[in-house]
């Protein structure tokens, strides 16, 4: 019986750009997450949340530390990893000349469901989802609101225990995002386990559960709400955020002006 | 599937182009011949024996007119009375000009000739002979008056006008010299003595044939690279421009299943066009839906189709998967487009091998993958079954196929090119990791700059020049460029390590070693199992030296410089490059071979190789350059001092006992250096994990 859970460790990814040399993307995560739990990564542009979630769901090969979700280790076992994953960013299109049902067949098929289920699940995805009117349309000329729904039906169509949502309400009107906190809600009490990035504040509050704060690779702090406030003296998750980004800061500044550790060859 | 394009470039274009290129064909064919049919050809008469000229063609004319053979249209000839004629003639406006000379006349034009023109209208020269010398001769030397016929070769009219007057001015003088030989008292006419006949054994379908099989295999390479491109350019490229490619690298599929099934897509592209186009020219050639025109007419069975379609199976998996491939490295369409072209080049140029006419299918090229397809075709377009060379030209380009099917799916899988990621600067673990896969690139081009070099200059350097700009500008540049260009680290790139003393005294003893025995092997090897070049044998055993070059010097350039600047380079740089791609025993025979390989102008590739195979041993033995380097100096200096002292001459021969206490001393030698090795450290042990 597989652990519907996460568990990062010491997770790294480094990559070389010709003017900057070596870059660490990542360098060195731990966090764990719980079935029925929404952990939140919570950090600016660029600080690693992306590559992150993307080593997790194996587009990426960590270069150090090790993922493990559902039990399926991210470099051994790849596809199963994927297989108990539903992965959504703002990144991950859908086929323009596909009708919305068809991409849903698709995908589940594609993903394991087991194929005699597929139909009625199809339908009762798009039940709950309300898109019964145009599931029948081409995507590709759907409204991006349309299209966000059956994207996120696409994630889930093959009832996987563990979801990734990358800035998943970027681009997306009020309303729409308010329905994306909801069915994150849904999930989370449905038991799945959700790992969810943004840099919106307020939705971080609102949503999840547990927040790590990812700052250039590293994160700073990780709890819940509360514990982040007890920890700062802050209130804000905003103000909780700019804190320890600034500690970070001066703790790296500080680094710099002694000598640091000489950089690996290869 | 539901892309129209598709549908339009596979399906519908072959439906409509073949036909529509036929009836064309037709057309402009009939119409041709109509016009040179319809035409009064202009001719004129100049020259000072016009008026015997005259006579001539007139009889020409008669028998023209006159021949019973009505397959032809009777040419019709108007003569023009003017004094310009060859002016009219350049200027097109008569088609042919008969001069008749007297062989004074012709003298003297023909002395003029020498200074003309090559774009004058050429010449043609018919002799009459009115009498016949037994010994021929020339009609100058027999003063007889000769007819030269003028015309203009670019253009067709003045063609035909030529060629059927000279046809039949030909038959006037044979009748004029068959009545010599009646008057001479002989009963028959020359005619039957001997009648030639030339009989054409390529039949109109054979021509037709040969025609339509040199355009097929272009033909269908362009209808598969079209149509298989759009369906490539979507599978990776538009996926990643899509932003869909992340969708589906985060379902359950492995890796090597989207590839495989992209693939499979593509080649099922490539499959309907030619099966489609192999139907059509079933319904067009076999059956005979459409009356072609005389040059198209082939004859062609259903067997033959089934073996063109089985010839292009494998052409249809090579363009499909290096589309893929394309697709692969592209970020975007515009980019794949950049890729394309020469793409397209590369594989429409071998398939036009079957229009070259000297090309046969029994010959190399048959394994040269898609120009032998194209030979192929047009072969079996003729009725020609080379059975064996057909089945070569298959296999060729089938392992051309797999070999880039394979090579698709090694590529494609690693993460860097399916992977959408927006880190398109960097290269993954770049730098010093990307060396390793540039390494050979660089070889292979400072090879190229040292073989122009040798070329260009090579003969005006003295030794001491050759090897500066050889050793010291290429392989020390080379190097240097290198390890800026990644930045490498000198002392691991260059493998600048401390030795155990031991292993320097086992080198000391494994110079002349390692020197005999390759003499020794050469010599075993020519003796038993084949004769090896005597310029081999020479130059294992000595160098090739100019004389005037005082010893000093030439320690140092040959023995010194080369002893450092090409360990750096091969034993360096390279093996440092090369030491995870193969295991330690290729790498040595790898860097060995390439070494010999940049010796080729002195002919001791072989010699050469060998000792780098065995340097390069020694470097990852010990992990550090010095031994070799010791080891190629003394080499190098073995070869050249007793030499040069006298000590050895040319005729010295070894005893060959001498030989194989050489041969155990080299085996004790690498013994010694085994048992204190320090390996060179991070070589290429298991096969790394692939991206699955």
């Amino acid at each position: 019986m597989a652990i519907a859970n996460v568990k990062v460790e010491g997770l790294q990814k480094s990559f070389w750009d010709e003017s900057r040399g070596e870059v660490r993307a990542v360098d060195g995560i731990d966090f764990d997450c719980q079935p029925g739990e929404v952990f939140g990564l919570l950090g600016a542009n660029g600080a690693g949340k992306t590559t992150t979630l993307r080593m997790l769901a194996t587009i990426l090969k960590p270069t150090g530390g090790s993922a493990s979700l559902n039990g399926y280790d991210v470099l051994a076992d790849p596809e199963a990893v994927r297989r108990s994953l539903g992965f959504y960013s703002a990144s991950t299109a859908l086929y323009p000349r596909l009708t919305g049902r068809e991409t849903l067949e698709f995908f589940a098929r594609i993903n394991g469901y087991p194929a005699n289920q597929v139909a009625p699940r199809v339908e009762e995805l798009i039940d709950r989802f309300g898109i019964r009117e145009y599931a029948g349309a081409r995507v590709g000329k759907l409204s991006s609101g349309m299209k966000q729904k059956i994207s996120i039906a696409r994630t889930i169509v093959h009832d996987p225990p563990i979801l990734i949502f990358d800035e998943p309400t970027v681009g997306l009107d009020v309303m729409a995002a308010l329905e994306m906190q909801n069915v994150v809600h849904e999930l989370r009490d449905e038991g799945k386990v959700i790992i969810f990035s943004t840099h919106i504040m307020s939705e971080a509050e609102k949503l999840c559960d547990r927040i790590g704060i990812i700052h250039q690779g590293r994160i700073l702090a990780l709890g819940t709400l509360e514990e982040h406030r007890q920890a700062t003296g802050k209130h804000y998750l905003e103000d909780v955020f700019v804190h320890e980004v600034m500690q970070a800061e001066d703790q790296s500044a500080k680094a710099m002006a002694s000598p640091g550790e000489p950089r690996t060859s290869l | 599937m539901r892309d129209a394009r598709v549908l339009l470039i596979s399906v519908f274009a072959p439906l409509v182009i073949v036909p529509g290129y036929i009836l064309v064909m037709q057309w402009v064919g009939n119409s041709e011949e109509q016009r040179l049919e319809d035409t009064v050809y202009e001719y004129a008469l100049s020259g000072d024996e016009a008026e015997w000229g005259l006579e001539i063609v007139s009889a020409a004319l008669a028998l023209e007119a006159n021949d019973p053979d009505t397959s032809q249209a009777v040419v019709l000839f108007e003569r023009q009375q003017v004094t310009n004629a060859d002016s009219l003639l350049e200027s097109g406006e008569i088609h042919l000009v008969v001069e008749a000379l007297s062989p004074e006349a012709y003298e003297r034009s023909r002395a003029e000739e020498t200074t003309t023109d090559t774009l004058d209208p050429e010449e043609d020269e018919v002799t009459p002979e009115i009498e016949e010398g037994l010994d021929g001769g020339t009609a100058s030397e027999l003063q007889l008056p000769i007819i030269r016929l003028r015309f203009r070769s670019n253009s067709d009219f003045s063609r035909r006008a030529h060629d059927r007057l000279d046809v039949r001015i030909r038959e006037v003088r044979s009748e004029l010299r068959d009545s010599v030989y009646l008057a001479g008292g002989f009963p028959v006419g020359r005619e039957e003595f001997a009648s030639v006949e030339t009989e054409n054994t390529a039949s109109a379908e054979k021509e037709g044939g040969a025609l339509l099989g040199m355009a097929l295999t272009p033909f269908l390479l362009l209808l598969m690279l079209s149509g298989g491109s759009i369906m490539a350019v979507d599978a990776i490229t538009g996926e990643k421009e899509r932003g869909t490619l992340e969708t589906l690298l985060t379902s359950a599929a492995s890796r090597s299943e989207i590839v495989a099934a992209k693939q499979m897509g593509i080649i099922a592209v490539g499959v309907v066009v030619v099966v489609i186009n192999v139907l059509n020219l079933l319904a067009y050639l076999v059956l005979g839906l459409l009356e072609l025109p005389e040059n198209l007419a082939v004859a062609l069975s259903p067997l033959d189709l089934v073996l063109i379609l089985i010839l292009f199976l494998p052409l249809t998996v090579l363009i499909s998967s290096t589309l893929l491939l394309i697709s692969g490295y592209a970020k975007s369409y515009k980019e794949y487009q950049i890729y394309f072209l020469p793409l397209f080049l590369v594989f429409l140029v071998p398939s036009l091998a079957g229009i070259l006419p000297g090309l046969d299918l029994r010959s190399a090229i048959a394994l040269v993958p898609i120009a032998g397809v194209g030979v192929a075709v047009r072969e079996i377009m003729v009725a020609e079954y080379d059975w064996l060379f057909l089945a070569i030209a298959f296999a060729s380009t089938a392992a051309a196929s797999w070999w880039a099917s394979r090579l698709t799916q090694r590529t494609l899988l690693t993460e860097r090119l399916i992977s959408s990621s927006d880190l398109d600067e960097a290269d993954l673990l770049g730098g010093p990791a990307l060396f390793p896969r540039h390494v050979l690139r660089w070889f292979v081009g400072m090879w190229v700059v040292f073989f122009l070099a040798a070329i260009w200059v090579g003969g005006e350097l003295t030794l001491q020049g050759q090897i500066i700009l050889n050793l010291g500008v290429i392989f020390l540049g080379g190097s240097l460029l290198m390890v800026r260009r990644y930045g490498l680290d000198p002392r691991t790139v260059f493998a600048l390590r401390p030795v155990h003393p031991a292993v320097l005294l086992a080198v000391l003893v494994g110079i002349p070693a390692a020197y005999l025995t390759g003499i020794g092997l050469s010599t075993l090897v020519d003796a038993y199992l084949f004769p090896v070049p005597q310029s081999v044998l020479e130059a294992f055993g000595e160098a090739l030296l100019p004389d005037e070059i005082p010893l000093w010097q030439l320690i140092f350039f040959i023995c010194v410089m080369p002893g450092i600047l090409e360990e750096l380079a091969f034993r360096g740089v390279l093996l440092h490059g090369l030491r995870k791609t193969w295991s330690p025993v290729i790498v040595c025979l790898v860097t060995g071979g390439i070494f010999g390989l940049f010796h080729v102008d002195l002919f001791r590739l072989i010699p050469t190789a060998y000792l780098g195979v065995i340097f390069a041993a020694v470097v990852l033995l010990t992990g550090s350059i010095f031994p070799a380097m010791l080891w190629h100096f003394g080499n190098n200096a073995l070869g050249l001092i007793p030499q040069r002292m006298g000590w050895v001459t040319e005729e010295t021969v070894f005893p060959e006992w001498v030989f194989a206490i050489a041969f155990v001393a080299l085996l004790v030698v690498f013994w010694i250096i085994w048992k204190v090795s320090t390996p060179y450290p991070d070589l290429k042990k298991t096969r790394p994990l692939e991206f699955s």
